[in-house]
């Protein structure tokens, strides 16, 4: 869904300005703490309700969190009662107490579990016949997933270590996701998405010093540009193999080494 | 009766295969997964009458409610369990996937989502089992109606249009006002024409508004009354026709 329209001035409360944490007993989730809820230069009437709602499929559950004057985390924030409790998403408003519109609003908040960050491209070993590998999008919300052939034998060593599977494979790997971003699943904002898992790859294209267009979502037609699209993946594809030249190196060595031999 | 049980991803396999060889060949013999490695008995016990016959999806979330609660097994406990519902779509096969002609046995078959119940977001909520529990069990007998009116084995545009998003059918609130705008009690249906594409205030023209309302009310204080009366103009005429019908 398109999230542009701001017609009432609503303001965006940044992820780095919240931090929640699932509290787990035997390994289970049972509740959520919000462990930073800093909305005080967001110049909130003090008298805004402030609210989190947990919420995944059918379920939602909604926690009074006081007033933007005065915080309060209610505790427990019990999720027991919630069917998914490990995929839930967080969602946070602060009200007009007044007339009941948003003044103030942050979604789709993943929980920070520092002890295990999550991969954005899992890998999974199955048997694909006569395939090496494949993309699936199946992961959370259509995330992508790289399926490697398991007939393969020793695979799941040479997918994590040999430098000619990781320059032969990773390249058109990322190749398939972003274009699969752009063009099937699409964009809605370089800079706050509304799909999670397009969010992290947006990141980690930018951690490689490749500069994103103004706009990928190909429904914009006044701004978005297919062939400046096509170039960002492009740039984005060759600035992966640049970080791992030394990959390429290797493997030219080896390959002369096995051509002397 | 059978006790429930759990399908195992041997099952699920082989389930697979079955439904895809049905495309083919419609007289392929349904495999018997009621055992290991296929299938594995549900605790506590739950007897399921695997000849029960049900006109409409509300019948069948009904049933599938009852036996839970005689159970003592709440919502959260049943609906993440997806071999459970994997299997019961197994049982219920005939049903779900009904021979259309006798003399040949074939059946239309729908996609696998529809028996094989999914993680994919973008899938689970068209399980022919879990989907119609999932929305009955969270929307209770009345709202529900407008949802699941129809065949156990049909697919219909409410589920498809609503159930599809999670603000919406998360909503108790919108869910009667959905309710409430588009179905007609005394038909015991939807209205007519409220799919209609061109017909102002048709269901998708609702899905867009209440997008908007999404991010400009806080909807979930609200009222399903509240939410009608926010609604524009366009919307007049099936708020009248409830009139009519109330």
């Amino acid at each position: 869904m398109k999230r542009r329209l701001n017609y009432t001035g609503r303001k965006k409360i940044e992820r780095e300005i919240v931090f929640i944490s699932f509290k787990r007993q035997n390994g289970k989730v049972t509740d959520f703490a919000v462990n930073k809820l800093d909305i005080n230069n967001l110049n909130l009437p003090s008298n805004a309700k402030v609210y989190v709602e947990a919420y995944y499929r059918t379920e939602l559950k909604r926690f009074d969190f006081g007033t933007a004057g005065s915080i309060s985390n209610p505790s427990p924030c019990d999720l027991r009662d919630m069917a998914y409790p490990e995929n839930l998403k967080f969602r946070i408003l602060a009200v007009d107490p007044m007339d009941d519109k948003l003044l103030a609003h942050a979604d789709r908040i993943s929980p920070e579990e520092p002890a295990k960050k999550k991969p954005i491209l899992p890998v999974e070993f199955s048997d694909l016949g006569n395939e090496i590998w494949r993309v699936k999008y199946e992961g959370d919300e259509g995330s992508p997933i790289l399926v490697i052939n398991s007939k393969i034998p020793n695979i799941q060593n040479i997918a994590k270590q040999d430098a000619q599977f990781l320059i032969y494979v990773y390249p058109h790997v990322i190749r398939e996701v972003l274009t699969y971003m752009v063009f099937v699943d699409e964009v809605d904002s370089t800079t706050e998405p509304s799909t999670n898992w397009h969010g992290d790859w947006l990141n980690f294209i930018k951690h490689f010093g490749v500069q994103i267009p103004e706009t990928l979502d190909k429904e914009d037609k006044e701004n978005f540009n297919e062939e400046e699209a096509l170039k960002w993946i492009n740039d984005s594809v060759r600035a992966f193999c640049n970080s791992y030249s030394n990959k390429f190196e290797e493997c030219i060595r080896k390959t002369e080494e096995e051509h002397h031999d | 009766m059978i006790n429930l049980r759990i399908m195992l991803p041997e099952g699920e396999q082989k389930f697979r295969e079955y439904i895809h060889n049905l495309k083919i060949d419609p007289s392929t013999p349904r495999p018997d997964l009621n055992n290991m490695p296929f299938s594995k008995e549900f605790s506590p016990l739950i007897p399921i009458d695997e000849t029960g016959q049900f006109n409409s999806k509300l019948e069948f979330a009904e049933y599938l409610q009852n036996c839970f609660d005689q159970a003592g097994l709440r919502r959260e406990e049943v609906l993440p369990r997806n071999g459970l519902w994997t299997w019961l779509a197994y049982i219920w096969f005939d049903q779900l996937a009904p021979i259309t002609n006798p003399a040949t046995a074939e059946r239309v078959i729908k996609e696998d989502a529809k028996y094989i119940c999914s993680s994919d977001y973008r899938d689970y909520y068209r399980h022919l089992v879990s989907g119609p529990y999932s929305i009955y069990s969270l929307h209770g007998a009345e709202n529900s109606r407008i949802f699941l009116y129809s065949r156990v084995n049909e697919h219909n545009d409410f589920i498809e249009q609503f159930a599809s998003r999670q603000f919406i059918i998360s909503h108790k609130n919108i869910v009667e006002a959905i309710y409430r705008l588009y179905f007609d009690s005394k038909k015991r249906q939807p209205k007519e024409g409220a799919q209609t594409r061109t017909r102002p205030g048709n269901i998708r023209r609702f899905v867009r508004v209440i997008q908007q309302f999404e991010l400009t009310y806080d909807i979930y204080t609200m009222s399903a009354d509240s939410i009608l009366d926010l609604l524009p103009p366009e919307f007049d005429e099936w708020k009248n026709r409830r009139a009519q019908v109330q």
